[in-house]
């Protein structure tokens, strides 16, 4: 007689999940909405790889999670472009106190330390924030370059952390560090980037 | 050892990912290498329309920017085939197929031509809906075998994978590297720039070969 | 028959409920294949201890000192166990003083994750941050170009 683990147990209300997300999925027709269910259906593999319940499964659930964001970022500008909706200005916060006091700075200023205290990805998404915010509230003046040279930079400190992590074990400490501080502005870069896509500074 | 791909020859560790050169990963690695070479040496086709009824016939024009950035995905897809080719880890293959996916939207995304961006579309839609059966297929393979690497699956002495288990991993593979299969007929073929078009098909093809030995192995 | 499949498979509207009815249906025979028995021998087991400040990611020693990792190959990575043990001064000062940093050590330099993601399998995390670039140089390079 098989026996019904607690694993196999949570394995059948997730696939009972996924198999309704892929049923309605299957029946939608607007374009719109197909991206927006395949996001839905995403969670229940992530709650799969939950499921192993080891320090590992933590450690896969954040690529997993990633490459669905990064697949959700491209093919929304591309509906976009394919459905020619580029060209309609969206325009900024304009509230007062936002407009004039300097509460944004201050609180950008918050996050942005905040951010670099936690390191990794979870402080690059907290100061990649605030610097979305005072984008979002003061407008942005346009020097891309600078952002992504920065975002480039970051990305081959972390390639280097990676090498020595392989390669040099012993400096471990050093890597662990440029690894943190690397990921650290690359996913600020990135997400600051990402935030100024829709502004009007255009 | 490796019963499918004979026994491999080379091992490249980096911790618990370790890349594994056998008779078979290093041929498709090899045919990898040679078309991103191929991709990055050469220069695009150029597609003219001849328009019916007199003797006129137009060149489409492809700007620089445009180029530009299909032959940088065409590298990129190639590259990630390259590491998919060799990884030893289920689930590092998984995440190389991902991009393998994301580098073909990126190919065909970049052609200004509505069709073809319709097309686009809907196979990124598949590819990004393939992530799912392919990161719980991986998932499972460690919650029923306890390891993810595929030298230790190779041994033997780890419990079985169960069947459906495998299917997802290759229903993953079939939805990443669906390109050349569906949207690729006449809609992705319509882009111009030959080799860049044919490197899509290229690396879904070495993908599913890898999944099948990655199934069979298991 | 034969004509009309080919027909349907040929248009690429009808290729995602293609692919997410086949989905369905493997799911469907996974939960018929059910029960699957999980293997109690995992990589990086989780281990809790609720006394610890650091409460659910507690996993062993003070800074500087090795702790024991069960990884899949622990002669590939011999500086493993040290990140795992690691705070930094300012995370070891709450760590110390308050019983909240359990589940933020995760975000702070040092952890099990960091671990993982930065040592052991430090090879996703090049794959992933790179997909993340590819879709980013996709979506920026769409937007720009109609300007």
């Amino acid at each position: 007689m098989v026996v019904w683990q607690e694993y196999s147990i949570g394995l059948l209300v997730v696939l009972v999940t996924a198999i309704i997300g892929f049923y309605v999925l299957s029946r939608e027709k607007d374009d719109l909405h197909r991206l927006l269910l395949i996001d839905l259906v995403e969670i229940p593999s992530l709650g799969i790889i939950a499921l192993l319940g080891t320090d590992l499964a933590e450690a896969l659930v954040l690529p997993g999670l990633v490459v669905g964001i990064a697949e959700l970022l491209a093919l929304g500008q591309l509906y976009l472009t394919k459905e020619g909706l580029q060209d309609r200005p969206v325009r900024g916060l304009h509230i007062e106190v936002i407009d004039t006091s300097p509460a944004p700075v201050i609180i950008s200023i918050l996050l942005v330390i905040y951010g670099i205290i936690l390191s990794g990805f979870t402080g690059g998404g907290i100061a990649g924030l605030g610097i979305v915010f005072l984008f979002m509230s003061r407008g942005f003046k346009e020097n891309f370059s600078l952002i992504e040279a920065a975002a480039g930079i970051s990305w081959a400190v972390w390639i280097l952390a990676f090498f020595v992590f392989m390669f040099a074990p012993q400096y471990w400490y050093f890597a662990v560090m440029a690894a943190g501080i690397g990921i650290l502005f690359k996913v600020m870069a990135k997400m600051a980037l990402v935030g100024t896509m829709w502004g009007e500074g255009r | 050892m490796i019963a499918v791909g004979g026994e491999p020859f080379y091992y490249l560790e980096f911790g618990d990912i370790v890349l594994y050169f056998s008779p078979v990963t290093t041929t498709l690695f090899v045919l990898a290498l040679l078309f991103t070479l191929f991709v990055l040496a050469s220069r695009p086709e150029r597609q003219v329309d001849i328009a019916f009824g007199s003797d006129a016939y137009l060149a489409k024009v492809i700007t620089p920017g445009e180029l530009h950035f299909r032959k940088f995905m065409a590298t990129a897809c190639g590259l990630a085939s390259m590491g998919a080719m060799v990884t030893g880890d289920v689930f590092d293959f998984t995440l190389f197929a991902s991009l393998v996916g994301i580098t073909n939207i990126g190919i065909v995304a970049a052609v200004k031509n509505r069709h073809v961006q319709n097309a686009a579309y809907q196979y990124g839609l598949v590819s990004l809906s393939a992530t799912v059966p392919l990161f719980s297929g991986a998932a499972m393979v460690a919650a029923t075998t306890g390891t993810l690497s595929l030298i230790e699956l190779a041994k033997g002495t780890y419990p079985a994978v169960p069947l459906a288990v495998k299917s997802f991993l290759v229903l993953g593979i079939i939805g990443e590297g669906m390109a050349p299969f569906y949207a690729a007929k006449a809609e992705m073929f319509r882009a111009p720039g030959a080799p860049y078009v044919i490197m899509c098909s290229l690396s879904s093809l070495l993908i599913f070969l890898r999944v099948v030995e990655i199934a069979m192995t298991m | 028959m034969i004509r009309r499949i080919s027909n349907v498979i040929s248009h690429f509207d009808h290729i995602l409920p293609l692919f997410a009815a086949a989905c369905a249906i493997i799911a469907a025979i996974a939960i018929i294949s059910l029960p699957f028995t999980y293997v109690p021998d995992q990589l990086y087991p989780k281990t809790i201890n609720r006394a610890s400040n650091l409460d659910p990611y507690d996993r062993g020693g003070p800074p500087f000192t090795q702790a024991v990792i069960h990884s899949q190959y622990p002669g590939n990575s011999p500086s493993a166990g040290y990140v795992t043990t690691y705070l930094t001064p300012f995370s070891r000062f709450l760590a110390d003083s308050t019983a909240h940093l359990g589940t933020t050590i995760v975000a702070h330099p040092g952890g099990i994750l960091d671990e993982i993601l930065y040592n052991t399998r430090g090879l996703d995390t090049v794959v992933e941050p790179t997909i993340l670039f590819i879709a980013f140089a996709i979506a920026s390079y769409l937007f720009r170009r109609e300007e």
